[in-house]
This record gives C-alpha cells, structure tokens and sequence, in this order.
C-alpha cells in the first residue's frame, strides 16, 4: 500500500511530507526530487521506479504531488486517490497551490491523517470528513455532544457521503451540463473525428435526506418508453441520443440505473460531479473553422479565418473567443475583423477574438498580417490548434435534461419548494490547421 | 538540523504553555500549541517542551490533542522515557466518551515508535476492537497490524488472529476491508490471510457496501480463491459482473484482472471480458485524468499482446491531441503499431506521419519509430512515407530515418533495393553518432547496391581525424572491409588509409579500442563477410580451429606442400594488424615471432566446413622485400586450395599496401 505521501513545489522543495510505513527512508524524497522534479528530459511516465520504490505523481499547477510505495500496487488506485486528495484540498482551501500549501499544512497534516491509516485509504468523501476535521480557527474548542453524536452516526451510517440533519432555508439545487468537443479535421475541411466528452456538474443545497431523480433523452430510455406509445417515438426519434459509455458518482444507484436506465441519487451536500459521458455519433458542430493560411515569403504570413455558426437563426451563441496561435518569431501583427474585436497577445502567442454575441446561421472573418523575424531555424512551426470557447443554448451531443425530480419523505417539502437552476456550457477545442501551408 | 527556534523563544512557548491564564482560554491555547508543531516542521529542536505539550493534549479540544498527537509522534522516538508520560494520558483517553478522541488516541499509541510499548498496546487494541463505533474499530484493527510490525519476529498471537477473522463479519465496510488488510499484514509469513469459501462468499456479499478503495482491494484478495466447482466459479463471476463498469477504473481493472485468472481454464469466458471491458478502458484512455490515461493506455498494450487487433476498429481513439502530455502520445504510438490492419493502415499512417514533423525531436523519432515498426508488415507504403521524410532535411528526423532503414534491411531484404535508393545525400543531413553509425552500416553491407557508396565512405575516412563518436570510427572499420571485398578496386586505397590512421592512433594516443574491439565483431557477420566475397567460392571456414601448436607442428611435418607463393613486401611487419586482418576472414594465428626478428616467421591455420585444414607458413627473410608463403592442405582439394589462397593474399595484399 501506500507508504508516503510528499508534496513538492515547482523547485522541487518538500512542502508535505508524510511517512506511514518504515520501508520508506528519508532518501526517498529526494530520489524523487533528483530522477524526476530535477530530470533534465520530458517527464516519461507517470510512474517512475527508482531502486525497487515506485513513485506515482500527479501535478497540479506547479506543485508535485507524489505517493511512495514499495509493494506491486494497483497503479490505477493510487492516482484514484491522489485525484480525489486533491479534491478533498480543494474543497478545503480551493486552489492548490504553494502559498495554500504552506498556510494550511497542520490541516493537511490532520486530512492525511484521517484519509490514509497505516497507507490504507480509509474515509475520504469530503461531506463526511468535514465532521471530524475542524478547520483551524474557525470551529470553536468544544465539541457538542450533538457533534459526537454526529460522527457516531455519521461514521456507522450506510451513506458515507452525506451526513444527516443537513437544513437549509431556501433549498436550492444547481445543474451544469458542461460539454467540451474535441475535433479533428482535414486540411479540405471534412472532420475526420469528433467527439463530445461531458459532464454534469450539481451543487445542492437541499435539506434532510432527500432523493433526487434526474432524467435525459437516452436513447435506451427513450426507445423503452416508447414501446408504449407509438405517436411518441415519432416525436421523440430524433431528439434521443446515443451515449457511448458513462460514469455515475458514487451516489447513483447503479443497479437501478441498469434495470430502468433511471439516475436515482441521495445528492452529496455541495459540489459534486453528477456523471461523466461520451458520445460520438450524431454531434451538432455550432461552429465551423475555416482557416487559410498563405506565406508572402520569408517573413510574412497571411491568415484568414472564417467561423459559420451552424445552428437555427432564433438562437444566439455568446461570449465566443477564438484564440489563433501565431509563430513563435512574430514581430508584428495587423489585424481587421468585422465583427468584435481582435487583440494579438504577444505573451501568449496568439491572436485573440471575442465576440459577444452571434445569431445562427451567420458568418464572421477575420484576416490578419502577421510580420515574423526572419530566423534560421530550420525548424518548422507547430501549427497548434485554433481552439474556440462559447456558451450556446444547446448542447452539441444533443443531451437534453428532461427532469429533475426531488423527494424527501421526512421533512415536508415538496418538488415544488426546490428551486432548480440548469444551465449549459459548451468548450470546445478544435484543431483545424491544414497540414501543409499552400 | 538547523535550529531556528532559539533559546528565547523555546522558553517563551514553555511559559506561554504553563501559564494558567492561557489554559483557560481554550483560543489561546490552541494558539501556542499551533506555534510549537510550525517550529517542529521549520525543523526546529522542541524536544524540550514534551511535557507541556503531553499536558496541552489533556484538554477536551479535539483539534488540539490531533496537534499534540503529532507532536508525540514525532518526538517519542527521540526521547522514550518522557513518552511514557504520553502513554498515560492516552490510556485514558481511550476510555473518551467520544469515538474521534478514542480512535484518535488508539492510532497515536500504535504510531509511538518507541521500543517496550506493546504491553502498554494491548489492552486498549482488545477493548477497541470490541468498541461500539465503527471509527474507533477501524483504528483498532489496523492498529494491531502496526504492533505486529513492530514486535518484529514475535510469535502472532493467534487469539488477536481469531478475533481479526470475526471482525470480517463486522457491519461497517471499512472495518472489514481495514481486517483484511491487517491480517494480510500479521499472517505475512504464513502467506497473508486465508480467503476460505464462507470468507469469500461473506466478501462477494458485502461488496456492493465498500467504497472503491475497497472494492479493488478485496477484488485483489479474491485473486486468491479458488472455487471448488464450475458453478460455483460462474456464479462468482455473475456476481461480480457489474464491476467491470464500475466507475472507477481501478475497479475495473481489478475485476478484469480477477476475471482472467478465475476463468484461467474457460478461454471464451476470458475473451469475453476482454470484450466487455472495451467500453470503460476505452474511455479511460479519452479521459482527462491523464495519469489515469496513461494506466489505461498500459492496460490496452497489455490486452494487445494476448489479443493482437483487438482495438483496431477504434483506432481513431488512440489519435494523440496535441496539448496532451508527451507520456500519453508515446504510450499511444505503441498502441497504435500494434492494432493496424489492412483497413486502417492507411489513416493510421497519415496519423503517424504528421506526428513525424512534431516540434519536440524525441516525439517525432518516436513516430519515425513507430512507422518503421509497421513497415515490417506493411513494408512498401512505409518505406515510400519515410523516404519522403528523408527531403524534409531536418537532421534528427534523417537521422531517426536511416537507422529505421537500418533495421528495415535486416528484418525485410525486400525493400533493401528501396532504401538503397533513398540513402544518396542524408550523408550532409546526419550528425548525430548513431545516426551515422547506421548509415556506415548500411553503406557496407549494401554498398554493391549504392554507386556512390565508396565515396560517401572515402568522406568519411577523411574526416575521420575529426570524428569525435569511437563508435562510428569502429563501423567505419567494419564496412570499409566489407565494402572492400565487395568492390575492392575503388575501397583498397581508402582501406588502407583508414587502417594506417587506425594503427597510427594505436601508437600516438593508445586509442585501444578501435582496433582491440573490433576483432569482437560478431561471428556472424563475418561469416557473410566471407560469403559475399566473390573470390571465396565454394570456401567457407569455419571461425573456431582448436588446433593447439604441438598438433599444427606433428601435421605441418607431415604434410606435403601444396602451394607455395611469394608476395611482395617492404618495411617491418606489424603483427597485430596481420593477426586482426586474418582473424577476420577466420584464420588463425598458431605462432608468430616478436615484431622486428629477423628472418620473421608466422604459422597460420584454418578449416574449412568439410573439415580441410589449411597450414600455412610465413616467411620474410631480412634481405629480401618479399614475403614467401607456403601452404600445406590436409586433403587434396584445389578449387578450395585456389579460394583459400586467394582470401589469403587478399589479405595480406591490404595489410602490405597499408604499411607501405
């Protein structure tokens, strides 16, 4: 199992270190340090052996965080349980990083404590560890008996990731479809390969036990419920969509989901990731890319994009910005659009174009002269992606939420009473540079 | 260890500790305690303080006997007198009322690494594992596991052991997953904890309550289970089914992995799983969780090598994104290389080639790589794509390309017409040692096949001055010679300059190796070698002759001469680069006088393949300038009496040209 846990900075330095078996010696911090923090080359795995220890490290931002062990583990596991100590972190004090690190390292020590005994993950759902982790400075010394009677009840109940008696006066409940489409296309402009990995995001602020039910137009569902009534499947046909695989929070009741392919949930308190999903047939592309780019010689280079929105004329896609990557020797940029504006960002390497708001069915270009230093590298430029973010009211997998439903059979309130908030947005990222520049 | 504290402040802490008014003020308390575990991780000396800080952990705060908890922890190893203090006032907190502070003081006494605190351990581990909540059992189980490990080679107690196996039925997962794990760790040298069929029945049974931590685990201890009937085994599986879904893929590793080995003897079965489990790698390997990725990819490489093309319909997934981390795209690659099949190789390919021209120099060789790897069944698409590669003139990239054509002349002589034809002009392109190395070798070996290689190689001979890669200069040795017997009218010149320069090296420098290594060459080689020489016929010796002197001596005088032959000579004799110059066309030196004696003589011996022994003298007598050579042949064979004598004074013909 796990023998130690480290978190290092970006130099390398040891802001965290937490030994729970003796097979790890002191030395083992800094052979981490030395072969992978300090190696010259790219990093070449995330698991790196160095004398019989395996060392499995994630990175956020810039700090390093690595877990230590000397036995034949499962690898998938540990970096489970890194990505999920990094929730736990974050749900404490948000972004992970040094300064965070540093000013809240008893806390850390504490949840290290509490989610690893002897290298063993134990407890490590963040509602239920919130009981018997106080935070430093913010809950007051003495602990009510209530509170004990809390972690009693907390630590023997069969829901480990909600604990009881949670109450709120305005009972809210927020949904997120976020969907990001990744894309592929020719040089011609056909697109070889798409597909659209999603997730649904919930944060609840609900009171009591409640059990939550939250239905889309699955294909299966929908051809299920169907058999009953013919006139519907005509409707409904086409508006259902077929998702390749997906995965539940542990909340979902799995077995349910496999009899009826319904997601029924007692919702954790707070943030948490509802499903993730991938579909890759039938995706509505919002948008169209249309780059060309031509070189006037050594030192100049023309670029034109064109961006189509692709959707029905009533609708409107907001907040659109188009980052076009430039070379790295680019001395000077000109640029004219006729819609928005278009900034070229030297320290970032692109030309950056916002749009506020665009209707359907609607096209947009902008042309830019790009000036470059002439160099002797030989070495041709990478061509990145042009990526694009906006918010359109549609999701590109065609994924619908058609209900959100919340029971709670102690405390009396009813669906009506919960205030519900669905939204979606859309990332995505393109590539769509042609390979050759003529 | 650097000391920050000082000595003020260490004693304003004991005071501000001490100070009755603090203690009251829980806040304030709280506060200074706080102090003393920041200076203990800045790498400060408080030892001094322990006995405050044991009392500071008397206090109801939960938070603050977690902060003294550490302290004790991490101090009891340097001082164990004063840690029986601790013990103490942790014995009592066993009794606690409350679960977090019982649990809390169990894992701090089993965390007290300090020798003689097992009899201090044992009473509380028992009571604890009786406890009523399950936080405190928890501790309790895996607290006895850390007393074991501690005692060393004690004998178990074996009424702890039964205790552990009832807590197997306990009603909160953790504990049970936490028995697991325990006795695993107690009953290490009896082989870990025994998975017997109730026990196994029990763990299927409770699955469904563990989190994912425990389900991959007991999955892993399932491994160990052996069902007494089929079953009873396919029962197991159906029970077990749905965690091949299982959200987190390392359950559903797990479960593969358990699949695979229960149904060792159902190979339909096992092909089953692969089947199922297609759907979740494949979308771990699409997930952003790139660590996640990377195992996964792993995963697929390894269902790969039992089942080839198994992902080839869903190769488009394994198409690398570019902001993804260089790790994946070469886990990809390989994946890649492996699922190819006649309808995919061609976009596979195109991927591949667009990979080649990628900004980071390891990526692109990695690609080159991976078409060369495809290239083995896909020979003529390949070579037409890395040829085209070869006009990019980018040094690493006709680098990588050559040394793939190196490999693709070996493994597919097909395309060797091909590759010849693309080698012209990478001479100026490559710079790096094994790059060149490559184009050395291939320029040897089928230097027939190229027109211009005796020039390439003749540039290289010059340059070789400058030449800072011994290795290169070893292969240089080597195809020179080769190319030499292939085409000697245009290499004999260069040859014998490359040799002089290699001699003269050995002398000035003591640059050994060149000419110490390569005798090593492999045999094998210079077997072909051999073969390829026009002249050799139907001769091939054999490259190891035991022949010790006094059995040469008994058959040289018993043999007749069968061919004598002068061969002009001038200078003094170098016998190392004679003796290295007939070890290659394997014949052996039997004697030899010291360098410089006068007349100098030389016994030679060889065998042929049908056993023909060849025997041979030399003789340079002081005054005259040639070099008479006489052969003795064990049978009468004159076609290979002709072939040996010629490989003979090809031979000395360069050895003599060289010292000339």
């Amino acid at each position: 199992m796990i023998g130690g846990l480290f978190i290092y900075n970006h130099k390398g330095e040891v802001l965290i270190s937490r030994v729970y078996r003796d097979d790890i010696g002191r030395n083992a911090v800094d052979a981490f340090r030395v072969n992978v923090i300090h190696a010259r080359q790219q990093v070449r795995s995330p698991v790196t052996n160095i004398a019989r220890t395996s060392f499995f490290h994630v990175k956020r931002s810039n700090i390093w965080l690595a877990a230590v062990t000397k036995q034949n583990v499962n690898a998938a596991m540990v970096f489970e349980f890194l990505y999920k100590m990094c929730d736990v972190m974050t749900a404490y004090f948000g972004k992970i990083s040094e300064e965070n690190i540093k000013n809240n390292f008893v806390l850390i020590y504490e949840l290290l404590d509490e989610i690893l005994d002897f290298g063993y993950p134990q407890n490590s759902e963040t509602g239920a560890l919130k009981t018997f982790i106080t935070q430093q400075g913010i809950k007051s010394q003495l602990q009510t008996k209530e509170e004990q009677s809390q972690i009693t009840s907390q630590v023997t109940g069969q829901i480990g990731w909600r604990r009881e008696g949670i109450k709120y006066r305005r009972n809210e409940l927020f949904l997120d479809v976020l969907e990001s489409v990744n894309l592929l296309m020719s040089p011609q402009g056909q697109v070889l390969s798409a597909h659209v990995s999603g997730r649904v995001v919930m944060k609840s602020y609900l009171s009591g036990m409640p059990e939550c039910k939250f239905g889309m137009n699955d294909k299966i569902v929908i051809e299920k419920q169907g058999k009953g009534t013919a006139d519907e499947t005509g409707k409904s046909g086409k508006q259902s969509i077929a998702i390749d695989d997906c995965t539940f929070h542990q909340c979902v009741r799995l077995s349910k989901f496999d009899s009826e392919r319904s997601i029924s949930f007692i919702p954790p308190d707070g943030e948490f990731e509802l499903m993730r999903y991938r579909t890759t047939k039938d995706i509505i592309l919002p948008f169209r890319v249309i780059p060309l780019v031509r070189e006037v010689g050594r030192t100049k280079l023309e670029v034109k994009v064109v961006i189509k929105s692709n959707f029905k004329p009533s609708l409107l896609a907001q907040k659109i910005e188009v980052r076009i990557p430039t070379p790295l020797n680019t001395s000077g940029v000109q640029v004219i659009c006729m819609k928005g504006k278009a900034k070229y960002k030297a320290s970032e390497n692109a030309i950056v174009w916002k749009i506020k708001r665009m209707a359907g069915m609607k096209e947009s270009q902008i042309s830019a002269e790009i000036e470059l230093l002439p160099t002797n590298d030989k070495k041709k430029w990478a061509r990145p992606p042009i990526s694009m973010n906006f918010e359109v009211p549609f999701a590109p997998s065609g994924l619908k939420v058609r209900y959100l439903k919340v029971f709670e059979p102690k405390l009396n309130y009813s669906d009506h009473d919960v205030i519900k908030w669905v939204s979606l947005q859309l990332h995505s990222e393109m590539s769509a540079w042609p390979l050759d520049a003529d | 260890m650097p000391y920050l504290g000082g000595e003020e402040t260490l004693r304003e802490l004991r005071r501000a500790l001490s100070n009755p008014h603090v203690q009251a003020d829980p806040a304030r308390y709280r506060g200074a305690v706080l102090r003393v575990i920041r200076l203990m991780a800045q790498g400060a000396d408080v030892s001094g303080l322990f006995p405050e800080m044991v009392k500071a952990g008397a206090v109801p705060d939960v938070v603050q006997k977690k902060l003294v908890s550490f302290y004790v922890r991490a101090q009891a190893p340097l001082q164990p007198q004063l840690a029986l203090l601790a013990v103490n006032s942790l014995r009592k907190d066993c009794a606690h009322p409350s679960p977090a502070v019982r649990g809390l003081a169990l894992r701090t006494m089993c965390g007290l690494r300090m020798p003689g605190i097992q009899e201090y351990l044992q009473q509380p581990l028992v009571s604890g594992l009786r406890d009523k909540a399950s936080y405190v059992r928890r501790a309790a189980v895996l607290g006895c596991a850390k007393m074991v490990k501690m005692q060393g080679d004690c004998e178990v107690d074996g009424a702890l052991v039964n205790e552990l196996y009832s807590l197997l039925r306990d009603q909160d997962p953790i504990v049970v997953v936490n028995c697991l794990r325990a006795l695993e760790e107690i009953l290490k040298k009896e082989g870990g904890v025994v998975i017997n069929k109730p026990i196994a029945h029990h763990l299927l049974n409770r699955m469904p309550d563990l989190d994912q931590w425990g389900q991959s685990e007991v999955l892993t201890f399932l491994l160990r289970y052996k069902p007494r009937s089929e079953d009873e085994l396919f029962d197991i599986l159906n029970l077990l089914d749905s965690y091949l879904k299982s959200s987190s893929p390392s359950v559903v590793m797990a479960a593969t992995k358990l699949f695979l080995v229960l149904a060792r003897e159902y190979p339909d079965v096992q092909a089953d799983v692969l089947v199922r489990v297609k759907g979740p790698l494949l979308s771990a390997c699409t997930s952003e969780s790139r660590e996640l990725c990377f195992t996964a990819l792993c995963h697929v490489r390894q269902i790969l090598r039992s089942l080839p093309g198994h992902f080839s319909s869903h190769y488009k997934k394994f198409f690398c994104s570019y902001s993804e981390p260089h790790y994946i795209k070469c886990q990809k690659m390989e994946v890649l290389c492996e699922l190819v099949n006649d309808e995919n190789v061609q976009q596979v390919l195109e991927e591949l080639k667009g990979y080649c021209t990628d900004v980071s120099v390891e990526l692109a060789q990695g690609a080159i790589f991976a078409i060369a790897n495809i290239a083995r069944t896909y020979t003529e698409q390949c070579v037409g794509i890395l040829t085209e590669l070869l006009g990019l003139q980018q040094e690493h990239i006709t680098s990588a390309v050559v040394r793939a054509f190196r490999d693709l002349a070996w493994l597919c002589p097909q395309c060797t017409d091909a590759v010849c034809q693309a080698l012209p002009g990478c001479e100026d392109t490559i710079q790096d040692s094994e790059g060149k190395q490559a184009l050395v070798w291939l320029l040897g070996t089928h230097g027939e096949k190229i027109p211009n290689a005796p020039y390439v190689l003749e540039d290289f001979v010059e340059n070789v001055r400058s030449e800072s890669f011994p290795a290169v200069k070893m292969e240089l040795l080597t195809a020179l010679l080769r190319l030499f017997l292939a085409r000697p009218a245009e290499c004999q010149d260069t040859l014998g300059r490359l040799l002089y320069f290699c001699i003269e090296s050995l002398v000035s420098e003591g640059d050994k190796d060149v000419l110490e290594v390569h005798p090593d060459a492999p045999v094998s080689e210079e077997k072909e070698l051999l073969e390829a020489h026009p002249d050799a016929g139907s001769l091939s010796l054999i490259p190891d002759v035991s022949l010790s002197a006094e059995q040469f001596e008994r058959s040289w005088l018993s043999l007749d001469t069968s061919c004598q032959l002068c061969l002009p000579w001038a200078g003094p004799v170098h016998a190392d680069t004679i003796q290295t110059a007939l070890r290659v066309v394997h014949i052996h030196t039997i004697a030899m006088s010291r360098a410089g004696a006068q007349p100098w003589k030389a016994y030679l011996s060889a065998q042929d393949d049908s056993g023909c022994l060849f025997l041979t003298e030399l003789l340079l007598q002081a005054a005259d300038s040639e070099l008479q050579v006489t052969v003795k042949q064990s049978e009468a064979k004159p076609e290979a009496l002709q072939s040996f004598i010629s490989a003979l004074r090809t031979v000395l013909e360069a050895v003599a040209g060289l010292e000339s």
